[in-house]
């Protein structure tokens, strides 16, 4: 809602406007800018001549020495003839800008330079044309800026109206809370029509024939309307509130919209057949040209307007084609009325037509005020244009609703609600600032009568909420609520991709978050097949974009997506995380299935600490062995990610307790290329929930033993698919309960190793809690790893096979 | 004199000279094991003891160890000369620029959101909220209508939603999950509800997902002042400094009074910058007392029971905390970006 301020100024007085805007803010109209609207004359200051002499080089031009308010006076060169010493005259600086766009400089005039321009009401933009200066009243204060002593141009407000305060949508609403907060009168334009000739009612007559959708309607003829232009302050008002000028009856009606906030529409009253206007529901497949030329097929639903034939307009959306005011119009009817809001807000939504008549219908509209805004309307139409308005208004009433409630409120309950120790008279003081009445400031409820312009006011909690605003939320008390106390129980979910986080986060990658759309395109890319489960998309129906037209099943597409981006900005290396929803179809009607999933990438290249001839796999299986450890579980990686996604023999799947719970592998070549990354990377999905799901083993504390440690190195010549995982695992299990410590510390294929052979080194620790290890003992255990891997992998001992001591 | 005398009176001078001529701690090992080890003179003669006589054979003995333990004493001194000769040569040859940055373990981070999120999250549990999260999808009556908000109400118009199959919806605020966690239970209670969120709308200032925390209690006698007390105290935990807070009338369907809560602006102090778009506040939320259809709706009885609801965006928290000018780079997982919070 646009408000000029000097016109809301004629409805009340206003305070100082820093003030007024800052309490319509507070108060709940949100002050979201203020606008300039007409010429700007921010840099012309108020002077005053002190000597005005002839200029020595030409006889029509003066030489001025005009005070600014500054240490020195001005020299200016001035050829108007009204000049004279002694004015208060507007005076624009060199560098300042006229409303024309002119920048004025420094000039030199016949040999004498002239320090800025003496103005003309024309060359300020404030009238058509000009004989001379223009000359300033006396008492203005030299050097002030010219639009503080001057009605220039005008200066609006932009409210933004939350849905609940329609009646705002008024100069008539911003007056009243105007006085809510300041107090003061307001003063509403003359409303009275002066009646001419024979009665409307001979002609005419108005039925509501849709009593639930219409509660009011109220038209005026008016006779010998003269088409064309409204006059120019119409046409200023109209603009600077936002709207464009049309013609005379058009504006009048925009004009009474914005005072009044009550829409109105003007009807060719020649057009109309059957003396009748009715309002009733749309018949199946009835048609409508509006007036935008479109031709709309109507529903039983839609409010129509409609004469004895056919219908003339949709109620509170858009007049007909067929009987709009042309230039023809002699006679008009002026059409007022109170439509049900949820109907035409239903109507302008299936049409996409919303309108400053739809947006004020569909946050209801005062029933009290319908009558008023006609007849101001037949009044200003008259006095503009000649015309003369018949005597009587046509009136229907359909269902009428209690147009001033009465609310019960209990003065305990507003205590209570907000924490103040308000009195009842001073409840009902306050709510008298926004008009509602109480009877009897010491009865038990409060019985509070609401202004029937405020349809938000039903519940006595809307009631405590106007106290409040009036009262003002800053001067409510602020205090600490008392509770009993309650253990916060952290579901292990969160607690667990809390912890993945931390644990990725300190492995040295970076969380990302990305949007949760899917490409279906991606499904193909990443190799689905047409039965993989995860092509079971949740689909949006109004998606932003085509690539936005579902919600994603799994996180990797996004995590490329975010790979190649950053390839593409050149960074050299990558190393990202991802914790977020996927989202699974269920059975109909029922909400998708919703799992937490974190995804995972590193990608090659760039400088990076550890090892550099070891594949970017693994630093991402120690990342992601950082996150099982966090949560406390241990996992079994199994080679094979099962994945068409993944390089299929670098890739693997997670198993905790038996269960999948992920998988990992270095990104498949053919599906690098399709999301065109050029670096080879490893990524890992991981099913948050199911990991949550599984047991975390439980944590026994062992004191360290304080006998000596043995330690034994076996190198060992494997099969090339033995795989050293499981290696280690059967070395774990074979070498008997004094074995502390396994690891491999050394991998290689190449030359010097047989064809179809590695060699991994494995460290075996013995230590024993009691007594220090003998030889003996430890070589038996040795000796059982190594049978045990002749058995079972084919693996035999490098170097002659002794078993290495240290 | 005996030989045994003789050659033993000679071993020491000896030693001494071969000591002398040593530079190398290799090299003294060698001439240690010379004199002293199992094939030297010395040792001869000890091992020859046993054929002496009984005097010649205490005194042979006694001179022998004496002379063994002299050596031994040479020796040692020696190795620790040529020791020091060595650290110190070491010392002067090794030499670190340590001008050279050094090895780091590769630094990795939170996104600027999860930040914001423990911050707020950490502040409320330790007022004892409990956290509860709720689906992304939901649906209309949760979503809406347990709100109060009716199919056909002007509310809707400020939430831009996205539908999805089934009639369903991606939630446009956290507050939902205040339906699902009142509904069934009974007061008194409070928690907070962080999550994402989405509205279909995408411009400079305004990304389609975003993220907000919803914070809400319910008790006899919560008022609008103890919502005020715990926004101070919040605001003052999430700033680190006393803020001065604006409390604006507003209109949310589900809160009656209701409020939109402002911070005076940190960067010009109320005197209107670019971050505050001039106005010298900057919000910082919704917030309000539940209003009784949406308690009736979760089944608690609103003449016994009160509380408050309060509900901020963490995304434009995280942007005014790292000086991030568009929200879109939040969710575009630049390294470059995620690198600097
Ligand atoms: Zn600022």
């Amino acid at each position: 809602m646009r408000v000029p301020l000097r016109w809301l100024a004629e409805w009340i007085a206003l305070p100082d406007e820093a003030e007024l805007l800052a309490r319509l803010t507070q108060g709940g109209l949100e002050v979201e800018e203020v606008l300039r609207v007409g010429p700007d004359l921010s840099g012309v200051r108020v002077g005053h001549v002190l000597t005005c002499d002839k200029h020595p080089q030409a006889d029509r031009l003066s030489l001025c020495r005009v005070d600014l308010g500054e240490a020195e006076p001005a020299s200016i060169v001035c050829g108007a003839p009204n000049v004279a010493a002694g004015q208060k005259v507007a005076v624009a600086s060199p560098g300042a800008r006229l409303p024309d766009g002119r920048k004025l400089q420094k000039a030199k005039i016949r040999g004498v330079t002239s320090h800025g321009m003496i103005c003309s009401a024309a060359e300020l933009g404030l009238a058509e044309q000009a004989d001379g200066i223009l000359v300033l009243d006396a008492a203005a204060p030299v050097g002030a800026p010219l639009d503080s002593v001057l009605a220039v141009g005008e200066r609006v407000v932009d409210l933004t109206l939350t849905p609940n305060r329609g009646d705002c949508a008024s100069l008539l609403g911003v007056a009243r809370e105007v006085r809510a907060h300041f107090g003061g009168d307001i003063e509403i334009p003359p409303t009275e029509a002066p009646e001419q000739g024979p009665s409307a009612a001979a002609d005419l007559r108005v039925e509501i024939a849709d009593p639930a959708g219409c509660r009011r309607y109220v038209a005026r003829l008016v006779r010998g309307v003269r088409i064309g232009p409204s006059p120019g302050w119409l046409q200023q008002r109209l603009e600077a509130a936002g709207m464009r000028p049309v013609d005379v009856v058009v504006d009048v009606t925009n004009l009474v919209m914005l005072e009044f906030g009550q829409p109105l529409h003007a009807f060719d009253a020649g057009t109309l057949r059957g003396g009748v206007v009715r309002v009733r529901r749309a018949l199946p497949g009835e048609k409508l040209t509006t007036l935008d030329g479109e031709t709309r097929t109507l529903e039983p639903d839609d409010l129509l307007i409609a004469d004895a034939e056919r219908a003339i307009a949709l109620a509170g959306v858009m007049g007909g084609a067929e009987t709009q005011v042309t230039e023809r119009t002699r006679d008009v009817l002026l059409e007022s009325a109170h439509f049900d809001a949820t109907r035409v807000r239903r109507t302008a939504r299936r049409l996409g037509l919303h309108s400053e008549a739809s947006y004020r219908f569909e946050r209801q509209i005062d029933a009290a005020g319908v009558r008023r805004a006609c007849d101001r309307a037949a009044r200003l139409l008259s006095e503009l244009t000649d015309a003369s308005v018949t005597p009587g208004v046509l009136e229907a009433t359909g269902d009428e609703a209690d147009a001033e409630p009465v609310i019960a409120l209990d003065p305990e309950r507003v205590n209570r609600l907000l924490g103040t120790a308000l009195s009842r008279a001073e409840i009902a003081a306050l709510l008298a600032r926004v008009e509602v009445r109480v009877a009897d400031a010491l009865a038990s409820p409060l019985r509070c009568r609401v202004p029937s312009w405020r349809n938000d006011l039903r519940h006595a909690e809307d009631l405590v909420e106007e106290v409040a605003r009036i009262h003002g939320f800053d001067e409510i008390p602020a205090t600490l609520p008392r509770q009993r106390l309650a253990p916060v129980v952290v579901a292990r979910s969160r607690r667990v991709s809390e912890a993945a986080r931390d644990a990725l986060a300190a492995a040295g990658l970076f969380e990302c978050m990305t949007l949760p759309f899917a490409r279906p395109a991606d499904l193909d890319r990443m190799g689905l097949t047409a039965d993989d489960v995860r092509r079971r998309l949740v689909r949006l129906q109004n998606p932003l974009t085509e690539d936005e037209g579902a919600l994603r099943t799994f996180l990797l597409p996004s995590l490329l997506d975010v790979i190649q981006a950053n390839r593409a900005r050149q960074v050299e290396r990558i190393r990202i995380f991802e914790v977020g929803r996927t989202f699974h179809p269920r059975a109909e009607g029922e909400l998708p299935d919703e799992r937490l999933a974190l995804a995972a990438a590193i990608t090659q290249g760039g400088e990076r600490l550890w090892d550099m001839r070891a594949p970017v796999f693994f630093e991402l299986k120690g990342a992601l062995e950082q996150v099982l450890e966090a949560v406390g579980v241990t996992a079994e990686f199994v080679p094979g990610g099962g994945e068409p996604f993944w390089h299929p023999t670098s890739s693997a799947h997670i198993d905790v307790a038996g269960r999948p719970v992920g998988t990992l592998g270095e990104l498949h070549p053919e599906v690098a290329v399709r999301f065109e990354i050029d670096v080879p990377c490893a990524l890992l999905s991981l099913d948050l929930d199911e990991l949550a799901a599984a047991k975390a083993a439980a944590h026994r504390f062992e004191e360290p033993s304080r006998q000596p440690q043995v330690r034994r190195d076996l190198a060992v010549l494997l099969p090339r698919d033995a795989a050293a995982g499981r290696v280690l695992h059967a070395i774990r299990s074979t070498a008997g309960p004094h074995l502390v410590e396994a690891a491999v510390f050394d991998h290689y294929e190449g030359p010097g190793i047989p064809e179809g052979r590695v060699s991994v080194a494995f460290r075996l620790v013995f230590q024993r809690p009691d007594r220090t290890l003998t030889d003996a003992e430890v070589t038996r255990a040795s000796e059982r790893v190594v049978a045990m891997l002749a058995d079972r992998f084919r693996g035999e001992l490098r170097h002659g096979g002794g078993v290495a001591g240290g | 004199m005996s030989a045994e005398q003789q050659s033993l009176d000679g071993l020491e001078e000896e030693a001494r000279r071969a000591l002398a001529e040593v530079t190398t701690l290799p090299a003294l090992a060698d001439v240690r094991a010379r004199f002293l080890g199992k094939k030297s003179a010395l040792s001869g003669v000890l091992r020859g003891i046993g054929r002496l006589e009984g005097a010649d054979r205490a005194r042979v003995g006694e001179q022998a160890n004496l002379v063994k333990e002299r050596i031994e004493a040479l020796v040692s001194a020696r190795r620790d000369e040529l020791g020091r000769g060595e650290r110190e040569r070491a010392l002067s040859e090794t030499r670190l620029d340590v001008t050279l940055p050094g090895l780091r373990a590769p630094r990795g981070g939170l996104h600027p959101i999860t930040r914001i999120e423990r911050d707020v999250v950490a502040f409320f549990t330790g007022l004892g909220f409990g956290v509860e999260e709720g689906p992304e999808v939901e649906t209309q009556w949760h979503n809406f209508e347990a709100l109060n908000m009716p199919p056909d109400h002007p509310a809707r118009d400020m939430q831009a939603t996205f539908f999805v199959d089934g009639g369903h919806v991606l939630r446009t605020h956290t507050s939902p999950v205040q339906i699902r966690t009142m509904s069934g239970r009974t007061p008194p209670f409070r928690f907070i509800a962080p999550g994402r969120v989405y509205r279909c709308d995408r411009s400079p200032r305004h990304s389609p997902m975003f993220h907000q925390v919803e914070c809400f209690m319910v008790d006899e006698n919560v008022s609008f002042a103890d919502l005020k007390g715990i926004l101070y105290a919040f605001q003052r935990h999430m700033m680190g400094a006393d803020v001065e807070l604006r409390f604006r009338s507003s209109y949310f369907p589900f809160t009656e009074p209701s409020a939109e809560l402002d911070y005076r602006c940190l960067i010009c102090r109320g005197a209107g910058c670019a971050t505050c778009s001039q106005s010298g506040w900057i919000e910082a939320g919704g917030c309000g007392m539940i209003h009784p259809v949406v308690l009736e709706h979760c089944g608690i009885d609103p003449e016994r029971w009160q509380g408050f609801a309060f509900g901020m965006t963490l995304d434009r928290a995280a942007m005014l905390r790292w000086g991030i000018p568009n929200i879109h780079l939040l969710f575009d997982g630049d390294v470059r970006v995620l690198e600097q919070i």
